[in-house]
Order: structure tokens, then sequence, then C-alpha cells
């Protein structure tokens, strides 16, 4: 994006937390190479819950690592707050997710031997407006299971904790990779609730990635992926919360 | 091959460093065992060989001097097949160009023939030829001390006259295979030789002629009741002519140290060995249980296509036994090599005439069953929980692992620590014995360590003991006869000294009821400054009172204390018997010992020769002339320099304990490397998944590296205090073995000694850290939120 054409897009609407221009990535599997994106361009604005929706190899998740800045784009341009992500390096890139970014995984990756609060914790001690575990945990309905080791609780509540570990730094982004994928339809109904709540509270920018199409009667947006690139953005009018899904 | 071979040799391929590690840890274990056992092999097969073929005596015994005619009755004392008499003279040296003081001891050779107990073995040159007064044999480290060669001569000085001796042939002796001279420690072969003269020659040098006062007996058989009674007899018969005392071959002085250097390497070619190969099982154990966690999909997979559960189980147990096996190999071949290099230097010091290399192939065999038998316990854990997976089981992902607060925690550190340092207590405290092991093993390095240099230090301290605080003369002469006390003023006037205290001995028996001792008494002045008796706290003894004061060892053999009295029988001429009381008892270093203050002791013999030498402080600028004037003195049988025999001691300790050292040093950093690497890559690879997780969440490298080497850290800070105390308790072991009548070594541990281990395990750490955390930088971070753990 040149210069002009950036001081147009701020003229004409709030600027994007992020933009992507002609993202590419390719992988080397073994002698094979895997065209993981080819030519994606997005941007993604304050407080929007996105649905990244597509098939497995679809790409979405490689889209999400990039935005969280765990990879690097082989081509093309990822900026956030109109900075570029891909400069700087390993240093600049864990400053930027310490900072700014906030993960749910599908497999919760939640610290075994440290209890809810503790993992919560974790963050908070290295945040620097962080909301105090207690209150994370009690935003996504865990306020009772504070002192749980992770073997004590369900999958659906370490998927909670993991969320409430993920937006007690006041993460500037909330990025989620299959966060109900490992879970039953009732909890993993409950872990979308508190993700609904944390965006409406908090305002909190949203992106969920997710291969099931219901969860996207829940965004404000939904944005379709298949063998690397976009199919279709469209605003999603009929929003609903997320207690009426199913699936 | 089948699949599963190459399975298991791709499994190991891909943990080799880990592999080698523990390998390095079984060879150094096998190593020294080989190594061991290769050198008591040798040095016992070459002594027995030796001893048998130059008919090494059982009894030896020393008198003043026996008329011949005595030998008869002495060869029908029951059980004694063979005796042989000799003529054994102390002499001071004089040896061209050699300007300190040297001593040697002349031993009668058979006027014809050879002698039939204690033989020599001709090295080089011949034989004596009896009809030549002044052909000498001398001994081998005697004779490359000095560069002697056939043909050379030197001179003894008797009687105030210099004998000249030539050099005909160099010999060894079975007698002197460990060849120290009186009251040394070491072989000191500068400074004392052995040589061998024809008995008629020597006899009529010394004034020996138609008798002896040296005999050796060769025993009908090795009972110790033969051996007990044919010394009572002996004595009983040697009584009339100043006989000192039969000792049986046990403790006949060369073959004492030998015995206990074999000894002390069968020892250490068990203990050592069995530590390491202890920490090879714990480690193979931990590293396979691993392997086992992160296979558990491959298990199971590999059980529903129909394998065993016996022959999953194998194929752990082979895992483990190939690890040891190349162990095995490698320790097989430096144990090899090792036993080579240290016989080489057991050869200086301990000469034999030939030499018998023995490693037993059983030991060997041995060796290698017990590190296997090692490998297959280490292993046992990981088959056990490969056995009791089901496979449907084992395709779900593992239940998380379950964790508690720890104890630390819970006593109330809880609110101060930040979230990682819980992390790393719960992880240790999930896995106590697993923690205390590692914390074992790794002490135990440092134990090597501190026990190996203690050693050296505690020598130091013997040698410090004795050279600085007990021994404080520049020179010391010995007299071939008691002297009147008068003859410390003819030294004292001689130019170049500043002080002369007397010295004398007794030789005398001690007895309380039943028990009776041997030993000489030695005469000290009360207000003695040169040659003081001095216990293990360094507290002075002053001799001011009359009565006896002993070696606490000495003391506790015959049972008394001090307050009681003993019964002293003087073994000399009229051998008055006395009561003497027991004023105090001397935990003192070296020797078993009698003190008497001097006039006392002189009434107690009933007569005023009691000095048999003397304690000399000089001026170092009139040294050599006063050596030269004090080898002219008749009376002088032998001048020893304190220095030298220091130097000596020290020369020696280098040489010898610096390799022991370095081999300790390399063994256990071996073991601690082995150790701290494999509880690195073990935690890595139980907390990667976690770690990833961090860095995910915006942990620095340096952050999740702190987690992970903060766990190394506690282990290694624990194990280092535990291993001071392991090493001080291993050293104290060893010291109470080498507790003997000869000397005792106090314990010592510096401080360098600790900060030494204490710095090589943390060396150890370091490089395993820093090994492990380049790992850490190549974590995938995209990959563990893809997968299950």
């Amino acid at each position: 994006m040149d210069a002009a054409a950036a001081a147009t897009a701020e003229l004409t609407e709030t600027p994007p937390v992020f933009a992507m221009r002609g993202v590419t990535k390719v992988y080397a599997m073994g002698e094979v190479e895997v065209h993981a994106l080819r030519g994606v361009d997005l941007d993604l604005h304050d407080g929007e819950f996105a649905v990244l929706l597509g098939p497995s190899g679809s790409g979405k998740s490689t889209l999400l690592n990039i935005l969280g800045g765990l990879d690097g784009p082989t081509d093309g341009l990822v900026t956030y707050r109109g900075r570029e992500l891909s400069l700087g390096g390993d240093r600049a890139l864990t400053r930027y997710r310490r900072r700014h970014v906030g993960f749910v995984f599908q497999f919760y990756n939640l610290i075994p031997s440290l209890t809810a609060r503790e993992n919560v914790a974790l963050v908070t001690e290295i945040a620097g407006d962080p909301i105090a575990p207690e209150e994370a945990l009690a935003l996504v309905g865990l306020k009772y299971r504070l002192d749980h080791f992770p073997s004590q609780m369900s999958g659906g509540e370490q998927q909670r904790v993991a969320i409430a570990r993920a937006i007690a730094k006041r993460p500037d982004v909330l990025l989620c990779d299959e966060p109900t994928g490992a879970l039953d339809i009732s909890t993993g109904v409950a872990v979308l609730g508190a993700l609904e709540r944390v965006n409406s509270e908090l305002g909190t920018t949203t992106a969920v990635i997710t291969h099931n199409a219901a969860i996207s009667a829940m965004a404000d947006r939904v944005i379709s992926l298949a063998d690397g690139q976009i199919t279709s953005d469209v605003r999603n009018s009929t929003k609903q919360p997320a207690a009426t899904i199913e699936w | 091959m089948r699949a599963l071979d190459r399975k298991l040799l791709r499994d190991l391929w891909n943990v080799r460093s880990q592999v080698l590690a523990i390998a390095l840890v079984v060879s150094s274990g096998i190593a020294l065992l080989v190594m061991a056992q290769g050198v008591f092999g040798s040095l016992l097969t070459t002594r027995d060989a030796y001893y048998a073929r130059y008919a090494f005596a059982d009894v030896f015994a020393g008198a003043k001097r026996v008329p011949n005619w005595v030998e008869q009755r002495i060869a029908a004392i029951p059980g004694v097949r063979q005796v042989q008499t000799r003529v054994v003279v102390s002499v001071s040296l004089d040896v061209p160009g050699v300007s300190d003081p040297v001593n040697g001891r002349l031993i009668s050779l058979p006027d014809r023939g050879r002698p039939a107990l204690n033989d020599v073995a001709l090295r080089r040159g011949r034989f004596l030829d009896p009809d030549r007064a002044e052909e000498a044999l001398v001994g081998e480290r005697f004779a490359e001390a000095h560069g002697l060669d056939l043909g050379d001569r030197l001179f003894a000085v008797i009687n105030g006259r210099r004998q000249p001796l030539l050099i005909v042939g160099v010999a060894l002796s079975p007698e002197y295979v460990y060849g120290i001279g009186p009251g040394e420690l070491f072989p000191d072969p500068k400074h004392f030789g052995f040589l061998w003269m024809t008995r008629r020659h020597l006899a009529t040098a010394f004034e020996m002629e138609g008798g002896f006062n040296d005999v050796a007996l060769a025993l009908a058989d090795d009972s110790p009741s033969t051996e007990r009674e044919a010394i009572v007899e002996l004595d009983t018969l040697l009584d009339t002519y100043g006989g000192l005392g039969a000792v049986p071959r046990a403790d006949q002085t060369s073959n004492w140290y030998l015995q206990n250097e074999l000894s002390q390497l069968q020892n250490m070619g068990l203990l050592i060995p069995m530590i390491f190969l202890g920490v090879a099982t714990f480690l193979l154990n931990v590293v396979l249980r691993r392997t086992v966690a992160v296979q558990r999909e491959q298990i199971a997979a590999l059980k529903a296509l129909g394998y065993s559960n016996l022959r999953l189980g194998i194929h752990y147990v082979e895992w483990a036994v190939l690890v040891v096996a190349l162990g095995a190999l490698l320790g097989i071949g430096a144990g090899l090599f090792l036993a080579e290099a240290m016989l080489g230097l057991y050869m200086e010091y301990f000469r034999f005439p030939l030499l018998i290399y023995k490693v037993s192939v059983s030991s060997i065999l041995i060796a290698v069953g017990v590190s296997l038998v090692a490998a297959i316990v280490g292993a046992l854990g990981a088959v056990r929980s490969v056995v009791s997976l089901p496979p449907a089981e084992a395709m779900r992902p593992a239940t998380p692992e379950t964790f508690r607060v720890s104890l630390f925690e819970r006593l109330g550190a809880r609110r101060w620590l930040s979230q990682p340092a819980r992390m790393v207590l719960r992880n240790l405290s999930r896995r106590p014995v697993r923690a205390g092991m590692s914390i074992v093993g790794i002490a135990f390095a440092g134990a090597i360590m501190v026990g190996g240099s203690a050693m050296m230090d505690s020598m130091d301290e013997l040698l410090e003991v004795q050279f600085n605080i007990i021994q404080r003369q520049d020179l010391s002469v010995s007299f071939f006869e008691p002297v009147e006390g008068s003859a410390a003023h003819e030294l004292a006037a001689l130019p170049g000294v500043l002080q002369v205290e007397p010295t004398g001995a007794v030789a005398a028996r001690l007895r309380n009821g039943h028990l009776q001792e041997q030993t000489a008494i030695q005469a000290l002045a009360p207000d003695a400054s040169l040659r003081r008796v001095v216990d293990v706290d360094y507290r002075v003894i002053q001799l001011d009172r009359p009565g006896l004061v002993l070696s606490s060892l000495l003391a506790e053999q015959l049972q008394v204390e001090p307050g009681d009295t003993l019964l002293v029988e003087v073994m000399e001429a009229s051998r008055p018997v006395r009561e003497v009381l027991l004023t105090d008892t001397v935990d003192d270093l070296l020797g078993v010992t009698a003190y008497m203050e001097q006039e006392s002791l002189q009434r107690l013999v009933r007569r005023d020769r009691t000095m048999n030498g003397a304690m000399l402080k000089i001026d170092s600028q009139a040294e050599e002339r006063l050596y030269g004037l004090l080898k002219a003195m008749p009376a002088v049988a032998g001048v020893t320099l304190r220095s030298a025999a220091l130097e000596n001691i020290q020369t020696y300790m280098l040489d010898n304990m610096t390799m022991m050292m370095s081999v300790n040093l390399l063994f256990a950093l071996v073991i601690a490397f082995g150790v701290i690497y494999n509880t690195a890559r073990i935690s890595l690879s139980e907390t990667s998944r976690e770690l990833a997780s961090l860095r995910v969440i915006g942990f620095t490298r340096a952050e999740i590296s702190a987690i992970l080497l903060g766990e190394l850290g506690i282990l290694t800070l624990a194990a280092i205090p535990l291993g001071l105390l392991i090493g001080y308790g291993m050293i104290a072991a060893v010291m109470s073995v080498f507790e003997s009548e000869l000397f005792r070594l106090p314990v010592v541990v510096e401080p360098s000694t600790f900060l030494i281990s204490a710095a090589a395990v943390l060396g150890s750490m370091a490089v395993s850290a820093w090994t492990v955390r380049r790992k850490l930088h190549d974590l995938d971070l995209v990959a563990v939120l893809k997968t299950r753990e």
C-alpha cells in the first residue's frame, strides 16, 4: 500500500487494526511446496467479531498465525495499527504477542502445574495494565474454580480459563483457533458465550477460525477461505446470541 | 533387519546425545572396574610369581648378634622349613658427586651359592665373587636415581672409614619391592639404597664373624597357628641375643605396603564402578520412561497391529542393552589402556623383575554382566508401563498430569513466588523420587571429586604436621650403637651446628596381663623442641613426668588408659622388667610408639647410654661441610636431611596423585554431565509444549529458559552440598581403611577442594544448560497449538 492510498484510507474510515495486502505463504514440506496462502487482502477493524470459516487446508490457521506474530508471510505486507509486523524479528514479535495479542487454542495449552488463577496470573504478571486474574475468570464464569488445576476441570472449563488468560492482559486483539474444536456442543456454547461477552464488554477485536459454519451466526463478519484465498467476506446483519447457536 | 529393529536404531539415533551421555557414564564405571581389576590381577599375579620364584620368606627377625650355632636350633623349630641367616647393617653411603646425605642398607648374600630365602633377581651384571671384598650388588632404583652403572664405585662409611664398593651387578629383591628406608613413607631412592655384599666380607667389616643379626624363615605350611608358634619360639630363642621381635610376612614393611595397595585397588575396583553403574541405571530408567511416554501412541498402534507385550517389552530392554553395550565396549577399551598406564606408574614405585600382565577375562565378563543387569533393571520401569498400556486407551491422549501445590509453597512461600517459579517447584515436587535421584547422581559427581582431592589434602596435612610441627630439625643423625649423652656436646661443637637434641630408643615389650606389644620406647628431652610429640589436634605433649606416653592405637591394643600401669620388658642384655605408669596417650599420625622422658628411660634400662641419634638445627651455609664431618665420625650410621625427605614425598605425590586426580576429575565430569544433561533433556521434552505455549502468549526466550534451567539449577544447587557431604564421608571411610600402625591420615578437606568440586559441577550444568538452551530456540511454536500432548 503506498502512502497516498493509506492516507486516503485513513480519511475515509477509522484505520483497520490489521491490514493484509497480497499475503502469500509457501511452506516447504519435505520436497513439496505447499501454498498455504495465495495473495490474501484483508482488513480487521476495532471491536469487530470476525469468524474465518473454511475446511482444513484452506489456510485459515496460517492466516491466524501470521496475524498473531507466530509466523511471517513469504510475500506481501502485514501491518498492525500501521506498523509492519514482519520488521524487527523474533524479539519484536515476542513483544507484540506479549502486549497486544490474546490467543485461545483448540487444545487450551494451559500449564498443568498451575491452577486456573495462576494460569491467568502467568500473563497478568508480565502485562502492563492487566485485569485481575479473579476478575478475568469471573468474566468467563469461573469465579468458583479459581484454585483448581487443569486436571481437575472439564475441557470447557479449561478452555474458559484459556480465554480468561488471553483477555486478562486487555489485548487489542483476541485470536481463537478452533476454540470449540475439542468440545461437545453444550460446553462449546458456553465457551462461545464467554467470547461474546468479552467482545461486547471489553470491545476486544476478536477473530475466531473454525470449520464449524454454525459459529458464524454470532459474528459481525464472516470471511470464508478455500485453497489459500478469500472466497467471500460478508457482514452478518442477523447477528445471534451465542446461546442460541446449535450444531 | 526387521522393522522393529530399524525403529530401535532410529529411536536411539534421535536421542543420540543422551545415549552417548549414558554410555559414557557406563564406560567410566566399566573402565574403572577393568583398570582396577587389571592392575590388581597383574600386581597380584606378578607378586605371587616373584615371591615364589625368589623364595620370599614367611617370618623375619632381627637381633643384635646371634652366634651361628643358634641357626640349628632355629631350624629345629616345629613348622620351619627353611632358615636363612644374614648380616644386615645400616650405613651411611658416599656416592661420588652427591652432596646430600645418603643412607643405605647392606645385606649379606651367602659366600657360596644363592640364598635359600629372599633371593635377589639380577637385572644386569653378575653375582658377587666371594673372593673380592669390595664387590657389591646395588638395588635397581638406587642405581637409576644416581645413574650408577656396572664398574662404578661408591663408599660405605663404616666406623668412620670409607669402604669402597665396586658395583658388579644391579639387583632387585622380593623383600624390597616397595623399597623404603626406616621411618620413611615413600621410597626415596636418591637418599636410601639397598646393597648386597658377600656375607664373609660384610661380617668382617662389622665384627659379625661367627654370627648373624638377621634371620628369615620359610614355614612348612601357611596356617596361622604354625606362623604364630614359630614366631613365639623364634622370639624365645633370640631373646638372649637382643632379638628385636619377629614379624610375619604380613607385617614385613614392603609386603605390607604392597598388600595395602592391592586391597585399595580391590575396593576401588568395586565401589566406584558400582556408583557409576547405579547412576547409569537411573539415567536409563528416566530416559526410557520418557521415551515410552512419548511413544505412547506408537506402542498402542503396534499392539493394535498384533505385536505382543513380550515383543514390545524386549524392544525397550534392547534399547537399554544397546546403550549399555556401547558403554561397556568403550569402557573395556579405556580400562585396558588405563590399566597399562597405571601399571607403568606402579612399576616406578613397586619394583618387580618380571611383570605378568593379567586382566582376567572373568572380571571383564562380570563387568559386562553387571552392566547388563543395570540396563535391564533400568529398562524394567519402562517395560512395565508398556505392558500395562491397553491399546485402546493409548490411542486416546494421556490425561492431564495431576499437580499439587508444593510443600514449600504450602509452608507460606507461595505468595512470594512468581508463576514460573511455582511451575519449577511443582514440576520438581511432582516426581520427588526422580528429583531426589538426580540430586544424588549429581552429588556423587561432586563426591568423587572431593574424595579424590581430599586424599591430597590429607597427605598435605600429614606432611605439614610431620615436617613442620613434629620434626623441626634440619638434619637427623643416627648412631650404630647407643652413645653417652656427652656425644651431644661433641655434635654441638661442630661448625654450623646451632642446636642439638639427643634422641634415643630402646626396644621393649609392653605387657598388660596377657596382652603384649613390641615397640620401641623413644626417649625425648622434656623441653624437646626439634622432635616433639604432637597429637591430631596439634597439641604438643610435654614429657615432663616420669612414665610412659603411648600412641592411642597402641594403648587401645593393650587395653590401657592413662593412670594404668604396664609391665615394660626391656629387650636388652639384662632384660629388666619394670612396672611403669601410663601418663598419657597421644593420637599421633605416624607409627605406633611409646615415648618416655630421657632420664626416666635411662633409669629404666639402668644405663646412661640411651642416645642413638640426634636432631640438629644447622646453619645452611655450613651444610655441606657438616655432612662431611658427620660422616667421618665413626659412631655415625646415617645422616638424613629433612628437606630432602620432604621433597621426595612431594615429588611422589605430584607424580602419582596427579594422574589419579585427573582420572577422577574426568570421570566425575562424565557423571555430572551425564546426569545434568539428561535431566535437562528430559524436562525439556516434558515441558516443551508448555514452554512453547508460553512463548506464544508472549514470554521471551530468556523467560522460558529461566523456567527450564531453574529446575536444573535447583537440582544442582541441592546436589552440591550433598556431594560435599558424601565426599567427606567417602574420604573418612577411605582413611579409616588406611588407618594402620604405619600411619593414620587426618581427614582434611581444604575449602579449595570443595570449591573446585562445586565449580566442576556448576560447569557441567552450564554446559548442559547451554546445549539445551540452543534446543529451546528451535521450539516449533505453531506445531504445539495444533497437537495434543
